[in-house]
């Protein structure tokens, strides 16, 4: 089905123009939109000054026989290049690009066949001026030249994996001729260099939920200097357009079963619905389960500690480590494992405190109270322990507690229960190992069963590959995004008394827990 | 029972045009649900919806309104049994009585002393609402003239007590266009009271002898055609008084028609300590109108201050009040502590403060009820917002230095804060969990 769906944002088209005659005198440019017209192509039509200049002398000596290049703005056809058909064609390609707060993905894409071509990522190195979206907004309207400096910072994080991508490909960047740009809406705002300074300041208004595309060359993006440069649309201020790529990816909102879609991320965002109706919020869980705030923490990737048991008592510990390495840190799995296992071994109690007097060599008093080793200097990669410190394990705490504050948030706004829910999709960098049943133990996810669980990775990435490759994707997320209802969790209290009452393992109300229960019995 | 949101929703055009001022048609539904807003707003919405959504969103208990011009009293259009459960719509209003027998200079000077009975709290002025006129005379000149002097003293709401539909008639007269209160229509008087009541456009009291007499007489006083009803079920011992509150609110909300208006209840211990606590019991439990014989602000005050607090609307975050806390025996040279007025954070700084053993001053700024890193991240702690309430909380004047902790996630606001305070920013710990090993590092 990708084959006959595929119909991208550029694209070439292989038309043949009837040659005038002395019957039919249409003007050339005329004659050209005529016949796009006739091959299904999308009016209105428009084309550049240069491109007239040219168009005689090009369809004659083409022998009437051309690829036209079409990029479809705003509802709009433009007609970027006509050259003749016989040449050497390959591509064209374009980008997907997931503008991450942390990481930034990216994919070469051949526009043609709608394969991906090559893969890269890395650090966005917006990190130099803030870790988290509020910090980059404070630097750039409190620093002068502030908001400069973080746009150039993610311009050369982009360009830098374009040149990587087109290298491994042989390809100069004005063979990239559309990119698709998925972010929340800070980054999208810090990327296009609009002024972000309202995101964060009551009511919470950003300049531009559905930013229109822009020209690369405007942005100094690596890429054919016409090639437009599309931004995913998004919803309010916390909920950007890589949550209407969720939404779309995890099809909730074409499905008909009551469906939530987590992003379990630093700004935790979560979407509630189905194709009649939908519903999305922001429960800044902050960047715990992401490995950052965490003493020993660290993003998945080789050498984290992504699952983890301790034994009853506490003095064993069993854990596995990404890609088999010597432990460097732990991961966001692995402190959900972490969690759920020093409350069952009975280490730390329901409200996540250490629990006093015990004889395990293990928990230790620290510079903040007591923490619990991991991993002894003898068994690490860098010769250091590895342990959590109660800081540590209240900052867990309320990061769970935000996520599951919110998930109950959401359905108290329409009066349904958390049984009503018959799937979850959730997102997120946690690597291969969330385990759903810890994340159910430690009181973060609902007590559904397990089968309702679906991990479906970097949606974000996906979501922009696919509105890339499909002019109709793209408008399906205009209108995803312009459906989705956008809860504002700082009005009334409802919030804040769930979060309170999810501070606990796994919660205060058990009755919310059965299937936990069952277990200890 | 009320609809829930998404049930309110199946009912809407699902345009998401906007033109209700709500971003999307199930944000609408969700306003509506929570009683925010009201279907007239949407311009789409069918007849059919409108029909099913008027008849489920109406108001259990109809709104009354007496008196005219500002100080007119609006009661009723509750919907819950609990405040937590969503707010209290319409705080109760007060009344004091006034005889229509006493000599013109002491009902004048009755009728000043209602009027000076306006309180400040948290910076507004609240007064009570109504003055009760009572027909002890049994005479109707004696009441309309009584009714006439105090409407010429005074521009609160008028009740006119008398069961004597002569006297009311002589006494609407006079003040029918301030639309005053008809005090009371009983079993014996309803015909002609109900008659004067929708000849005048003026709300009704309607006294039962109990509930079951009050709902008979609902009925018939409603089939004669007067609209605008308040409820007396004639208790007078405040035990009787809750009970039947009570079932009046539950049985309205259940949509028992005939209790579904606000009531009017009495307030009268001859002891000033028991009148106040008759009056505040009734204040928590339904009452529309509280009705006492007194111009003493010492018993006054507290029931306005009662209904200020029992009429707040919850939905608000949980919070403290912005001041300074002292945690033990403090002195000039204590540690003083910032950090925001969300009770979650407050509670954990005072526990960890007082774990500490060193007695210390915590000085919370008002974030309103967000935690110190939400509160910065929407740019409500700020230096300049920690720089007012350091100078102008008082806290300079309990302290020999000039030494403020703030919070470790917050340590990029010591700079400025430093600058605009002229007070040195220590930055203490990320954790509160941390304020003991720091204090005996930092704070010898």
């Amino acid at each position: 089905t990708a084959e006959t769906s595929l119909r991208p944002l550029f694209g070439r088209r292989l038309v043949t123009l009837a040659p005038p005659t002395l019957s039919d005198n249409t003007d050339d440019y005329g004659r050209l939109t005529w016949t796009l017209q006739q091959h299904g192509e999308r009016a209105p039509f428009w084309a550049g000054y240069a491109l007239l200049r040219s168009l005689p002398r090009v369809l004659r000596e083409a022998n009437w026989q051309v690829a036209v290049e079409l990029a479809a703005v705003e509802g709009a056809t433009e007609i970027q290049g006509v050259i003749p058909a016989s040449g050497d064609l390959k591509g064209p390609f374009g980008l997907a690009v997931d503008i991450g707060t942390t990481t930034v993905a990216a994919e070469l894409v051949d526009l043609a066949t709608g394969n991906v071509v090559a893969t890269a990522g890395t650090y966005n190195r917006q990190a130099a001026f803030g870790d988290d979206v509020i910090s980059r907004i404070i630097y750039a309207t409190e620093t002068a030249g502030g908001q400069a400096a973080l746009r150039e910072a993610v311009t050369e994080t982009v360009n830098g994996l374009v040149g990587e991508l087109l290298r491994l490909r042989g390809l100069n960047p004005e063979d990239v001729r559309a990119v698709v740009c998925a972010g929340n809406t800070t980054m999208v705002h810090l990327f296009l260099g609009i002024d972000p300074t309202y995101i964060r300041l009551e009511p919470y208004i950003p300049a531009v939920n559905m930013p229109p595309p822009v020209r690369a060359a405007e942005l100094g993006l690596a890429a054919h200097p016409e090639a437009w440069v599309y931004c995913l649309p998004g919803v309010a201020s916390y909920v950007g357009g890589d949550i209407t790529a969720g939404i779309k990816v995890s099809g909730i909102a074409a499905a008909e079963p009551l469906s939530l879609f987590l992003d379990i991320g630093t700004n935790g965002e979560m979407v509630l619905g189905n194709q009649e109706w939908l519903m999305a919020c922001a429960c800044s869980a902050g960047p715990a389960f992401e490995g950052s705030g965490i003493t020993c923490g660290m993003r998945a990737v080789s050498g984290a500690i992504e699952a983890v048991r301790v034994l009853p008592g506490g003095f064993e510990v069993i854990y596995r480590t990404v890609g088999g390495e010597k432990p460097l840190g732990i991961c966001g799995s692995g402190l959900i494992d972490l969690l759920a296992s020093l409350h069952q071994a009975g280490v730390i109690d329901r409200g996540g405190r250490f629990v006093p007097d015990q004889e395990s060599p293990r928990v230790r008093e620290g510079s903040e109270g007591l923490e619990f080793v991991l991993a002894w200097e003898n068994e690490t990669g860098t010769g250091r322990e590895i342990f959590v410190t109660q800081a540590d394990i209240q900052n867990l705490m309320r990061a769970k507690a935000a996520v599951f504050a919110g998930i109950r948030t959401l359905l108290a706004n329409v009066g349904l229960p958390l049984e009503a829910v018959e799937k979850v999709f959730i997102a997120g960098g946690f690597g291969r190992f969330l385990n759903i049943r810890d994340a159910i133990a430690i009181g973060m996810l609902p007590d559904l069963p397990l089968e309702r669980y679906t991990y479906i990775g970097n949606s974000s990435l996906k979501g922009a590959r696919l509105a890339l490759l499909s002019q109709a994707v793209w408008e399906e997320m205009k209108a995803i995004a312009r459906r989705v209802t956008y809860v504002e969790l700082s009005v009334g209290n409802r919030f804040m008394e769930e979060f309170m009452s999810a501070l606990f393992l796994p919660h205060t109300d058990l009755s919310l827990f059965p299937s936990l229960g069952k277990e200890r019995d | 029972m009320a609809l829930t949101g998404l049930e309110i929703y199946k009912l809407l055009p699902k345009t998401n045009c906007k033109e209700c001022g709500q971003p999307t048609c199930l944000a609408f539904a969700m306003q509506l649900a929570a009683g925010k807003t009201s279907l007239e707003k949407c311009p789409h919405v069918s007849e059919q919806a409108k029909e099913a959504l008027g008849a489920a969103s109406a108001p259990p208990i109809a709104l009354v309104k007496i008196g005219s011009g500002e100080r007119v009293l609006a009661i009723g259009n509750e919907t819950v049994l609990f405040r937590h459960d969503k707010r209290f719509e319409h705080p109760a209003g007060i009344a004091i009585t006034v005889a229509d027998n006493l000599p013109p200079e002491e009902l004048a000077s009755r009728v000043e002393a209602i009027n000076r009975l306006c309180f400040d709290r948290v910076g507004q002025m609240h007064c009570v609402d109504l003055v009760f006129v009572e027909n002890r005379s049994g005479e109707p000149a004696t009441f309309a003239a009584a009714v006439k002097a105090v409407k010429e003293k005074t521009n609160l709401g008028i009740i006119l007590g008398s069961e004597n539909p002569d006297a009311v008639a002589a006494a609407l007269g006079e003040v029918a266009a301030q639309r005053p209160l008809v005090y009371a229509a009983t079993a014996a008087n309803y015909e002609k009271m109900a008659a004067l009541a929708k000849q005048h456009g003026v709300p009704l009291a309607v006294r039962g002898e109990n509930l079951s007499d009050l709902a008979d007489l609902v009925n018939k006083v409603v089939a004669m055609g007067a609209k605008e009803l308040v409820l007396d079920t004639g208790a007078r011992e405040v035990n009787q008084v809750l009970a039947d509150q009570t079932q009046l609110r539950r049985q309205a909300l259940k949509r028992f028609r005939p209790f579904g208006y606000p009531s009017i209840v009495f307030a009268i211990d001859p002891d000033p300590v028991r009148r106040v606590l008759e009056a505040a019991v009734p204040l928590a439990k339904y009452a529309g109108i509280i009705v006492l014989d007194t111009v003493d602000p010492a018993e006054i005050l507290p029931l306005i201050t009662l209904r200020l607090n029992i009429y707040t609307d919850p939905q608000k975050p949980i919070a403290v009040e912005p001041k300074i806390y002292e945690i033990g025996a403090v002195t000039p040279q204590s540690p003083v502590f910032v950090t925001t007025n969300f009770s979650l954070t407050y509670f954990c700084v005072a526990g960890d403060v007082e774990a500490s053993r060193v007695p210390g001053y915590i000085l919370t700024v008002d974030t309103d009820g967000t935690s110190v890193l939400t509160a910065w991240a929407a740019g409500k702690f700020t230096p300049e917002k920690i720089a007012a309430a350091l100078n102008e909380s008082g806290i300079a004047d309990r302290v020999g230095h000039r030494k403020v902790i703030i919070p470790g996630g917050v340590a990029v606001l010591s700079g400025k804060l430093q600058e605009l305070s002229g007070w040195e920013v220590l930055v203490g710990p990320r954790e509160s969990a941390g304020i003991p090993a720091f204090l005996k590092q930092f704070w010898a």
